[in-house]
């Protein structure tokens, strides 16, 4: 195990309505084997022994499935590797002497709690706004008496592994939640039960997403690029042929 | 009114830039075929021009649509790019794109904007020049300008860049993603500009060189 000396740059704000502003830190003898947010607990008890405000940070499960962690290091979403969260970034990727740069994730749609600490409820609200099945399907149905093509059964599995973190967001140059809202239109509208409510569900969830303040989609990639669960734009192409559909149809 | 809201979302903005930009580039399509008539000659060229015009009011109602169409996809363009400025100003201190080759992409509303001032130019240039001199008169004696030759030499390579993200953008937000098609799709993306600017920066070399001095 080798240890590595950092110098940290990170977003200090105290609370939604203050000014925030980057704060440089230097941590020693930081182990290569450990997590981002491990490291990150090492700086607070050093801080919190200095009689200094700990950095305040969202995390919960910190094994890459639950969707809570997440800042943008040195301008990347959960940072330098690819499809993994924060939270299984390791020290590994970094070299001695790195100065490193942490800021919370950026959107209009995520106010600033504290520090590294954001408001992520405008996803919820896309989701309450539509991305669930309302309809009664009945009863445990027989295997097998409604035939689902593997494909459509892989596609829809893929976009749900979306865990809503945030970084499409954070990481689109207009802070467009449509990678986001495309993955959980996606998972439905690929499977049978999804198809009762699938022209409502595109309407109301992208005018919820519109509402939030969320941007427009330039089909720039960043988001497919930096996804800690490598969900694909390919989402966001039938997001589009979903909202068309449904527009024309039920809109 | 559902008619509004669609066109007032967001994915709603995109189809329309989508949509007028297929029908602007189905332009192109018609525009270099005419064009092409000047490497043949000043005449077959100046024939291509008089029997076009000879039908004004095919001309007329052509100009016309395409002038709406037009509007629309600037006016939609500039309307998006002023939205996505308000949300993306001052957002981080350090701003790293991971996505490689994002040039096209990020430089849609400025290649778009050297366009429109080409169009301008061009209009002025050549659709109202003086109708006593012919055509393919006027075409030689701009296009052999240095100046005016280069103007629109960069100008086509910035519709190069132009078509090179917005014809993969156009079939992204159609809904046209699928792996069957995304090699081919690739493909088109750099054919299809290279074929517009070989033709079309292909005429102000023509005569910048001199290759075009028996025309």
């Amino acid at each position: 195990m080798s240890s590595i000396n950092l110098t940290l740059k990170i977003w200090r704000q105290h609370n939604s309505d203050a000014l925030g502003n980057l704060e440089t830190y230097d941590l020693d003898n930081v182990h290569t084997d450990m997590s981002f947010l491990e490291m990150l607990d090492i700086l607070n008890e050093k801080l919190t022994k200095e009689g200094k405000e700990p950095v305040a940070f969202d995390h919960d499960c910190r094994e890459g499935i639950c969707g809570m962690c997440g800042a943008v290091i040195d301008g990347v979403a959960h940072g330098p590797e690819k499809e993994v969260t924060l939270c299984q970034l390791h020290m590994r990727n970094f070299s001695k002497g790195d100065t490193i740069v942490i800021e919370p994730f950026r959107s209009r749609a995520f106010p600033v709690k504290k520090d590294l600490l954001v408001d992520r409820s405008a996803l919820d609200r896309i989701i309450q706004s539509g991305g669930y099945v309302s309809v009664n399907t009945g009863g445990t149905p027989d295997g097998n008496s409604l035939p689902i093509p593997s494909s459509n059964a892989e596609l829809a599995m893929d976009a749900a592994a979306c865990i809503g973190c945030g970084a499409c967001v954070a990481s689109c140059p207009n802070g467009a939640a449509m990678l986001f809202t495309s993955a959980k239109i996606s998972q439905l509208a690929l499977l049978p039960q999804g198809h009762a409510e699938r022209q409502q569900r595109a309407l109301s969830m992208v005018a919820q997403m519109d509402e939030e303040g969320f941007g427009n989609c330039t089909n720039a990639k960043e988001c497919e690029a930096v996804c800690p669960k490598g969900i694909s734009i390919r989402n966001i192409a039938r997001l589009n042929k979903e909202y068309l559909f449904a527009a024309l149809t039920e809109g | 009114m559902w008619f509004v809201r669609f066109l007032s979302s967001s994915i709603g903005k995109k189809l329309i830039m989508a949509t007028t930009g297929l029908l602007l580039l189905l332009f192109l399509c018609t525009h270099v075929a005419g064009n092409a008539t000047i490497y043949m000659s000043s005449e077959v060229f100046q024939g291509y021009a008089d029997e076009l015009h000879s039908h004004p009011l095919i001309v007329i109602v052509f100009s016309t649509i395409f002038l709406l169409i037009f509007l629309a996809h600037i006016g939609m363009g500039l309307f998006l790019f002023y939205q996505n400025w308000q949300v993306s100003k001052s957002r981080y201190s350090v701003t790293t794109r991971v996505v490689k080759n994002t040039f096209s992409s990020e430089t849609m509303p400025y290649t778009g904007l050297i366009i429109l001032t080409f169009l301008i130019v061009h209009i002025f240039s050549f659709t109202f020049s003086s109708s006593e001199v012919p055509i393919s008169v006027t075409v030689k004696e701009l296009l052999s300008g240095f100046f005016y030759g280069l103007f629109y030499i960069v100008s086509f390579i910035a519709l190069a860049f132009h078509l090179n993200h917005g014809f993969w953008s156009m079939l992204q937000t159609f809904g046209l993603n699928h792996p069957r098609y995304n090699d081919a799709i690739s493909k088109l993306t750099l054919i299809l500009p290279l074929f517009f600017l070989i033709l079309f920066a292909g005429i102000p070399l023509y005569f910048m060189t001199g290759l075009g001095a028996s025309y």
